[in-house]
């Protein structure tokens, strides 16, 4: 009970939501409405899963909204060039990984800090999809829009796909000896070399899966429409920090689980229509998710500082 | 290590001199009065800002948000003159000090919950810049503003850009105070361990908080040339200032890790950064993708001058190396 407090207490505050939506907005639970907002988060659940990992780490990536552009456009490319689709979707992931990868190399190769290098690639990046592409949509070839199934099962698989990355990342995180080492490095990075594991290593395979998993998310978001936006994903990179941030993952590494990041970005989906709602308008929605972001790590270094004035 | 900052600075001016034969040998009415006044004016707010992004990055912080509080101090501005209807001067008092408020914010969330900057700014990065969104619904834009106002960004005193004034006048207090008080040596120290910074008596935590504060009253300054320049205050103003900021600093020869730099340097990488900008802007091949090439190539020179950085600590470590195995 006590080990999973943070998260309960995060539970806790998405139940008080539900039932808050239920009572005064009953049309929040029919259930296409909410299988098409499910929809939508998926590929958001699939970033913040990638996010937590990082941040467990002890390191941060900014870059990842403009890489799931670039993974998009291009596999929307490919897609568009008559490419088949299965070619596309393992394109996508591939340059995600190269693109975690350069990160990964900076930081881990180099031991750059993680903020600077990955600001430096999200710009790069979107300016470079910008010269390449001008902004332009690409037209999805028939068939690819929900991955040829019809509207509601390619609904459902999409968040198939996503609760299965979760519940794969969860397992390993916990089960696994190279999750674990997330842990080791990301709390302490020479004891856990002390203790025979290798940081860079880790640090590298981090980024590189983070990477991955944009690509993955990117091809989750392509399938939802007839068209890729080469605009995509901005400020996608903030809404994966956020709810990994509000479902418990420590932003000074080594703490956090990924269930915990289900609710917390689950709580972030409730509250845009819990917003609309009580009459907020959608233009405030960019300050309160940086409000959420500080008050989420306000709690946990009110927490913090609170066990330390207890052992000092 | 004065060794090694004057052979980066050195490193700079090859470089600037580089781009600036280049550009004059490819670019059409590169190297003219009018241009390089052109220039001086559009790096005006990106020196503003690298300016005091440098004694941050020197204790070893960072600063997001610094852009977005340009944009919430330029809304604000527009707002209390129009709306509120203060003369221009109070109206840029008051956004001056909405700057030093945000910094107080950061700075406080910094030191007295001892958060990470990275992530305090990452939020109140997006919080100001909603903010600014917020309170112009999206759509609104101050313009108009009164003839004295705009002298600001488009007049001259004494055959120079009035905004240069400025930027000379916070460029040498910024430097007085970082090269040659104790209270810019603190920042060093800080930088350095702030452990050991804490133990030899220095009040760190008052310290970096004068660090964040002073870059939120600088952004409102900052703010107040960007409105006089354009004309207008959008909710988008000073849309990815940080990065250049940052930038400009890095490739001054200051240190991400903190302790080492200089302002000189930031200088002149606003120098490099901003001849780079325009000068893309001037060759016909490339004016219509200036923009996106400059963001490129901006983002490949930060990663490359991070790089580089750490060159000499690896070479040392590889050294030592080889050294223990001939041995």
């Amino acid at each position: 009970m006590k080990r999973h407090f943070r998260e309960l207490s995060v539970l806790a505050a998405l139940l008080l939501m539900l039932l808050v939506l239920a009572l005064f907005t009953p049309n929040f639970y029919e259930p296409q409405p909410l299988l098409s907002r499910l929809t939508a988060a998926a590929p958001k659940l699939i970033l913040a899963c990638g996010a937590a990992l990082i941040i467990i780490s002890r390191q941060i990536d900014i870059s990842i909204g403009s890489l799931f552009a670039v993974c998009g456009t291009c596999a929307g490319l490919l897609a568009a060039a008559k490419i088949p689709f299965a070619f596309a979707i393992a394109a996508a992931i591939g340059i995600g990984a190269i693109g975690g990868a350069i990160n990964g190399a900076l930081v881990a190769g180099l031991g750059l800090p993680s903020i600077v290098v990955t600001l430096a690639t999200m710009v790069t990046l979107r300016e470079a999809l910008r010269l390449a592409q001008q902004g332009v949509f690409i037209n999805l070839p028939e068939g690819a829009q929900w991955f040829g199934l019809a509207m509601k099962p390619g609904q459902s698989f999409i968040c198939a796909v996503a609760l299965a990355v979760l519940v794969v990342l969860a397992f390993a995180t916990k089960h696994l000896a190279a999750g674990r080492f997330i842990y080791a490095v990301g709390s302490d990075a020479e004891a856990a070399r002390l203790a025979g594991i290798r940081p860079r290593a880790i640090t590298f395979a981090v980024f590189v899966l983070m990477g991955a998993l944009a690509g993955l998310a990117a091809v989750l978001n392509m399938a939802q429409s007839p068209q890729v936006d080469p605009n995509s994903g901005r400020g996608l990179e903030l809404e994966a920090i956020a709810a990994a941030v509000v479902g418990g993952v420590a932003v000074s590494g080594g703490r956090g689980k990924l269930w915990g990041v289900l609710i917390g970005l689950l709580l972030l989906v409730c509250i845009g229509p819990a917003l609309t709602y009580a009459g907020v308008k959608p233009y405030w929605e960019k300050a309160i998710q940086g409000a959420i972001i500080l008050l989420a790590v306000v709690a946990d270094g009110l927490r913090s500082s609170a066990r330390k004035g207890l052992f000092d | 290590m004065i060794k090694k900052l004057k052979s980066h600075e050195a490193i700079l001016v090859t470089l600037l001199i580089a781009e600036f034969l280049f550009f004059n040998a490819t670019g059409r009415r590169f190297a003219t009065i009018d241009n390089l006044f052109n220039i001086v004016r559009h790096s005006v707010e990106i020196g503003l800002l690298a300016l005091v992004m440098t004694p941050i990055i020197l204790t070893g912080g960072i600063d997001l948000s610094i852009g977005s509080t340009l944009g919430l101090c330029a809304i604000l501005f527009g707002k209390l003159w129009r709306d509120a209807g203060l003369p221009p001067w109070a109206a840029a008092i008051g956004a001056i000090l909405v700057g030093g408020a945000c910094g107080l914010l950061n700075g406080a969330l910094i030191t007295q919950l001892r958060l990470p900057p990275l992530i305090v700014t990452l939020g109140t990065f997006s919080l100001f810049r909603g903010l600014a969104e917020a309170i112009t619904r999206g759509v609104d834009a101050f313009t108009n503003f009164p003839e004295s106002f705009l002298f600001l960004g488009s007049g001259q005193i004494l055959g120079v850009p009035t905004q240069a004034w400025i930027l000379l006048a916070v460029a040498i207090l910024i430097w007085l105070i970082v090269h040659r008080t104790v209270l810019g040596r603190s920042f060093r120290a800080i930088g350095f361990s702030s452990e050991g910074a804490r133990y030899a008596g220095l009040p760190v935590e008052r310290r970096i908080l004068f660090c964040y504060v002073l870059a939120g009253l600088v952004a409102g300054i900052a703010s107040l040339t960007y409105t006089a320049r354009l004309g207008t205050a959008k909710a988008d103003a000073g849309y990815g200032y940080e990065l250049l900021a940052i930038t400009a600093v890095v490739l001054g020869g200051t240190s991400i890790f903190g302790g080492i730099g200089s302002v000189h340097g930031a200088m002149l990488g606003v120098a490099a950064l901003a001849v780079l900008n325009n000068g893309l802007t001037r060759v016909p091949a490339v004016m219509n993708i200036a923009s996106e090439l400059s963001g490129v190539l901006t983002g490949a020179l930060l990663l490359s001058a991070l790089a580089l950085g750490t060159l000499p600590k690896h070479l040392a470590a590889w050294r030592a190396r080889r050294h223990i195995s001939l041995h």
